[in-house]
C-alpha cells in the first residue's frame, strides 16, 4: 500500500510540473525549474509561470483532489456507487449559485466560493432529504439527482439569457475549464478545499462505518445523523469551492473514486487520499491535453473529461453487469 | 438484566409498540418469536435507535440505556440488525475491526488487546480461513457469519441478534447454535429473534411471546408448551417426540 501511495504522490508531482512546463508556448524544462526555485526573476519565463501556469496548475490540482474526496464522501455517505457531485446535482446548485451571485454583482473572491458552498449544501441536503423521506432506492436518488439538475441548468441558462453582460463565458462554465486561474481567485476556494481535505481525512474512521449502512453504524454507537450532516457540508465545500472558479468539471468525482476502489480497496482511510491524489492528477492531465492536442487553440478540461470519462464510465457499468455489483 | 418498563416505540412517525414491559434475564438465553408483523423487530430496534422510544424506561443492570451516550450502548450491548441490503466491499478481516469501532472511537489505534479479540472473534464464528477475502465476494451464510464475528469482536456482555440464522444452511444453523451456547457459558445474556419455533424451544432459557403487538407471554419454554400458548399465538398443533439426545418439536 505504502508503495502504491508514494507512486501517486510522484505521478501528482510528475503531472504539475508538466502542467507548468507544456502548454501553447513551450518553455524549457532547465528556465521553468530555475524560475521555479526563484531565479530568472525577470525573465518572461518567469512572469509566465508566476502569473499563468502556477496558479492553473494550482488549480487543477486543487478542483482534481476536491472532487475526487467529494465523490468518495457522498458514495459512502448515501451507500450509493452512482453518487457524485455530478451525479446527484451538487454541483449543478453550486453552479446556479455562482450564477446568482454574479447577475447580483458579487465579487469574484470572496462572495462566489461562498454562495457555491450554499447552493451545493442546498441541493445535497434536497437530494438527501428526498431519498430519506421516500426512503428509496439507489436508482431514485440518480434520478432524483438528473431531474433537480437539469431544473437548475435551465436557471442557469436563464440567468445567461437575462442578462448578457455576466462576466462568465457560458460555455466554459457548464463544461468545465481551467484557463485564466489567478492566485488571487484561487486564494479562497484553496483555503476551504484545504481545509475541508485535511478534516475530511480525520473522519474516515466512521465513514467506513456508515458505509456498513444506517442500521449497523447505530448498533456499532455511531451517531449516524450528525456524523452524515458534517460529512454532507464537507463534501459540499469540497465541490462548491471547485465549481466556484472551474466550472461544472464531470466525471472525476465519479470515475477517481471507483478507480481507486478498484486499486486500494473500499478502506476510506486509504480510499480517500488516493482518490484526491489520483484525482488531481487526472484534471492536470486533461488541462494538459486540451492545452498543447490544438495548440494554439484551447479544449476546456471539462471537454477531455468527458471524452475519457463518458466511455470508462459505460466500461463500468457494462463490465459489472455480468459480476456482481459493487454497493459501497 | 436488560428490563423494558412501560415502554412505547415508534417506527419513524408512526406508533407501533404500546405500553410493553418485559425482562430480559442476565446470562440466560432468551429468545422473542412470535407471527410476522408482531413487532419483534421494532421491539429490539430501539436498542440500536432505529425505532424510537417515546415514553417509559429501558434499564440495563439498573441504569437507564436510553440515557447512556450511543457508544457507551455500544460498549454494553451489541446488535446484530436482521436484513442488511448493504453488502461492504471489505476483507472480512476490516469488517470484523469494525466491531472495535465503539471501544476505539475515532482517534485511538487498535491495541494488541483488540487484535486478539478480533481473531477469537473471528475463530469463534468460524471465518478465520476467509479473514483475506472480500465480504462482497463469499457466500450469504458467510457473510452472514462475517456479520456475526463483527458483533461479537464488540465485546459486550448483551449480545442481541436479530433472525441470525436466516443465510444458514441445515449445518451452519446447527454450528450457530453450539456458537450461542458456548457465548452463554461465558457469561453473556443472549437475546434473538427466531422463527423456528423448534430450535428456539430447544435452545432457549426463556421464551417471550408477542402476538399483535403486545406481549403474550414471557416464560420458560416448558411453562409456554404446557399452557398451550405457542399453540394458540400460531395455531399450530405441537407435538413432541424425544430421544437419548434430546427433544424434537413438530408443527401441524
Amino acid at each position: 500500500m505504502r508503495k502504491k501511495i508514494s507512486f501517486l504522490v510522484l505521478l501528482l508531482i510528475l503531472c504539475l510540473f508538466s502542467g507548468i512546463l507544456l502548454g501553447s508556448v513551450p518553455l524549457s524544462p532547465v528556465r521553468v525549474l530555475r524560475c521555479l526555485i526563484g531565479l530568472d526573476r525577470d525573465s518572461t519565463t518567469y512572469i509566465l509561470v508566476s502569473t499563468v501556469r502556477m496558479p492553473r496548475a494550482a488549480g487543477a490540482c486543487l478542483a482534481g483532489m476536491g472532487l475526487a474526496a467529494s465523490g468518495v464522501i457522498l458514495q459512502s455517505v448515501m451507500n450509493n456507487s452512482l453518487a457524485s457531485p455530478n451525479t446527484i446535482g451538487v454541483n449543478s446548485g453550486a453552479g446556479f449559485a455562482v450564477m446568482l451571485t454574479l447577475m447580483l454583482g458579487g465579487s469574484y473572491t470572496s462572495a462566489v466560493p461562498a454562495a457555491a458552498f450554499a447552493g451545493a449544501l442546498t441541493t445535497t441536503l434536497v437530494i438527501f432529504g428526498l431519498a430519506y423521506m421516500a426512503d428509496s432506492s439507489r436508482t431514485t436518488i440518480i434520478l432524483a439527482g438528473i431531474t433537480v439538475s437539469s431544473f437548475l441548468s435551465a436557471g442557469i441558462n436563464t440567468i445567461k439569457l437575462l442578462d448578457t453582460d455576466i462576466a462568465v463565458n457560458l460555455t466554459t462554465f457548464m463544461i468545465g475549464s481551467l484557463s485564466g486561474i489567478t492566485f488571487d481567485a484561487l486564494k479562497f476556494p484553496a483555503a476551504a478545499i484545504i481545509a475541508a481535505l485535511l478534516l475530511s481525512c480525520l473522519l474516515t474512521k466512521p465513514l467506513n462505518i456508515l458505509g456498513l449502512g444506517d442500521d449497523v453504524a447505530r448498533s456499532l454507537g455511531l451517531n449516524v445523523l450528525l456524523v452524515r450532516m458534517i460529512l454532507l457540508v464537507l463534501s459540499s465545500v469540497l465541490s462548491g469551492c471547485v465549481v466556484s472558479y472551474a466550472g461544472l468539471l464531470s466525471f472525476v468525482g465519479l470515475i477517481v473514486p471507483h478507480i481507486c476502489r478498484r486499486l486500494f480497496g473500499s478502506d476510506a482511510r486509504y480510499l480517500l487520499p488516493c482518490s484526491a491524489l489520483l484525482g488531481a492528477s487526472f484534471v492536470l492531465v486533461c488541462d494538459i491535453l486540451g492545452r498543447v492536442l490544438f495548440a494554439p487553440f484551447e479544449l476546456p478540461a471539462g471537454v477531455l473529461m468527458s471524452f475519457i470519462g463518458g466511455p470508462f464510465f459505460l466500461y463500468l457499468l457494462f463490465k459489472k453487469k455480468g459480476g456482481r455489483r459493487v454497493n459501497a | 438484566m436488560l428490563e423494558f418498563c412501560h415502554v412505547n416505540i415508534n417506527c419513524g412517525l408512526v406508533p407501533v409498540l404500546d405500553d410493553i414491559s418485559v425482562t430480559f434475564q442476565k446470562g440466560r438465553i432468551t429468545t422473542v418469536i412470535g407471527p410476522n408483523g408482531c413487532g419483534k423487530t421494532t421491539l429490539l430496534q430501539c436498542l440500536n435507535g432505529s425505532s424510537k422510544v417515546t415514553s417509559g424506561r429501558i434499564l440495563l443492570d439498573g441504569e437507564d440505556y436510553l440515557a447512556m451516550p450511543l457508544r457507551e450502548r455500544a460498549r454494553n450491548l451489541s446488535f446484530l440488525p436482521q436484513v442488511r441490503t448493504i453488502i461492504p466491499t471489505l476483507p472480512v478481516r476490516t469488517l470484523v475491526e469494525h466491531g472495535r469501532f465503539p471501544h476505539l472511537g475515532f482517534a485511538r489505534r487498535k491495541t494488541g488487546q483488540d487484535i486478539a479479540i478480533v481473531e477469537n472473534a473471528m475463530a469463534l464464528a468460524h471465518v478465520a480461513p476467509y479473514a483475506e477475502q472480500c465480504a462482497d465476494t463469499l457466500s450469504g451464510g458467510i457473510r452472514q457469519r462475517a456479520f456475526f464475528a463483527m458483533t461479537l469482536a464488540q465485546d459486550c456482555d448483551y449480545i442481541v441478534l436479530d433472525e441470525p440464522t436466516t443465510y444458514l444452511d441445515l449445518s451452519g444453523q446447527r454450528a450457530f447454535m453450539e456458537m450461542i451456547l458456548q457465548l452463554k457459558k461465558q457469561g453473556r445474556t443472549v437475546i434473538l429473534v427466531l422463527h423456528d419455533i423448534g430450535q428456539a424451544l430447544r435452545i432457549s432459557d426463556r421464551l417471550v411471546i408477542m402476538q399483535d403487538r403486545k406481549i403474550a407471554a414471557a416464560s420458560t419454554p416448558k411453562e409456554c408448551l404446557q399452557q398451550h400458548i405457542i399453540e394458540d399465538v400460531f395455531d399450530v398443533r405441537i407435538k413432541e417426540f424425544s430421544d437419548g439426545e434430546g427433544c424434537y418439536y413438530f408443527f401441524d
